[in-house]
C-alpha cells in the first residue's frame, strides 16, 4: 500500500494537485512526474493543496525547486495551500516562503492567478 | 532506583521504500522519551534526511546494502545513531548552503544536512577505521 496518495484536477483554468499522506524520498518521484506532466503538457498555473499532506522531508520540497523557474519563465507559478503547521514547519525552516506563495486556501491561489 | 534507559536498533535494506519504518520508529521512541509530537516529529525529519543520504547516495538505491538506526533513551536525552557501511563522508564537512543564492539560483538539492543541522542539538560523526568497521552518525536531541 502506497503510504502518499496524488489526485489532480483542473478549476477555474489552473491545475490542483492534492497530495496525502507522506512526500519522502521514495514518494517524491510520483509528485515530481505529475508536475513535470503539467509543465509538458503547457499547464503553468499549478496550485499545491497540502491539507491532507501528515510528512514532508527535503526530497519533497526540492521538487518544486526543480520546475519553479521554468514555469514562472512562462509567466505562470506553484502556489502551495493549506499546509499543517507542522509541514509548514520545514518550508520555514528553509526559507521557502522567500521564494514561493504559502497560502491558506485554494481559493485565495486561484484568486491571485486571476489578478496576476 | 528505577532505571529507564532503553536501547533498541532497527535495519534495513538500502531502500527509500523502508524510509517509513524507521521514521515509525524513531517517533515512537522519541515520544516515549517523553518528546512532544512536534519535538519529535523534529528528530524523525532529521533522522530521515541522514537515511534518505545514505540511501541515495552512498548506496546508490541498493538495497542488497543495509543500514541501522540506534536510538537510546538516556531519560531527558535521545541519542541516535545511525549505523553504515559505505564509504565515509562526513555530513558535516558541508557547508551551510546560503539560502538567499540557493533561491536566487534556483538550485535542487543538498538542504537535508542543512535541516538536520537546525534540528539536532549536537551532531558527531564518527568514520569507520581499523577499530570499527561502520560509520556512524551520532545525533543528540534533549527535552526543551
Amino acid at each position: 500500500m502506497s503510504n502518499f496518495i496524488l489526485d489532480q484536477r483542473t478549476v477555474e483554468g489552473a491545475e490542483i494537485l492534492y497530495l496525502k499522506g507522506f512526500l519522502d524520498a521514495h514518494t517524491a518521484p510520483q509528485l515530481e512526474a505529475a508536475i513535470g506532466g503539467l509543465v509538458q503538457n503547457g499547464k503553468y498555473s499549478i496550485v499545491v493543496n497540502f491539507r491532507d499532506l501528515d510528512y514532508i522531508s527535503s526530497a519533497g520540497l526540492g521538487v518544486f525547486m526543480v520546475f519553479i523557474e521554468d514555469i514562472r519563465d512562462q509567466q505562470g507559478d506553484i502556489k502551495l495551500v493549506g499546509m499543517k503547521p507542522k509541514v509548514f514547519t520545514v518550508f520555514d525552516l528553509l526559507g521557502f516562503p522567500m521564494l514561493f506563495d504559502i497560502l491558506d486556501s485554494e481559493e485565495d491561489a486561484l484568486s491571485k492567478f486571476q489578478t496576476a | 532506583m528505577m532505571n529507564n534507559h532503553t536501547n533498541k536498533r532497527i535495519c534495513i535494506p538500502g531502500d527509500t521504500a523502508e524510509l517509513a519504518k524507521v521514521r515509525e520508529f524513531v517517533e515512537m521512541m522519541a515520544r516515549s522519551c517523553g518528546f512532544t509530537e512536534e519535538g519529535a516529529y523534529k528528530i524523525v525529519i532529521a533522522v530521515d534526511e541522514a537515511c534518505s543520504n545514505l540511501i541515495r547516495h552512498s548506496y546508490q538505491l541498493d538495497n542488497s546494502r543495509q543500514l541501522c538506526v540506534q536510538v537510546e533513551n538516556l531519560g531527558k536525552t535521545l541519542t541516535i545513531k545511525i549505523i553504515d557501511s559505505g564509504n565515509s563522508f562526513n555530513p558535516l564537512s558541508v557547508p551551510p548552503p546560503d539560502m538567499g543564492e540557493y533561491f536566487r539560483k534556483f538550485m535542487r538539492g543538498g538542504l537535508g544536512v542543512h535541516i538536520i543541522r537546525q534540528l539536532i542539538d549536537q551532531i558527531e560523526y564518527i568514520p569507520a577505521d581499523s577499530s570499527h568497521p561502520f560509520n556512524i552518525l551520532k545525533l543528540v536531541k534533549s527535552l526543551e
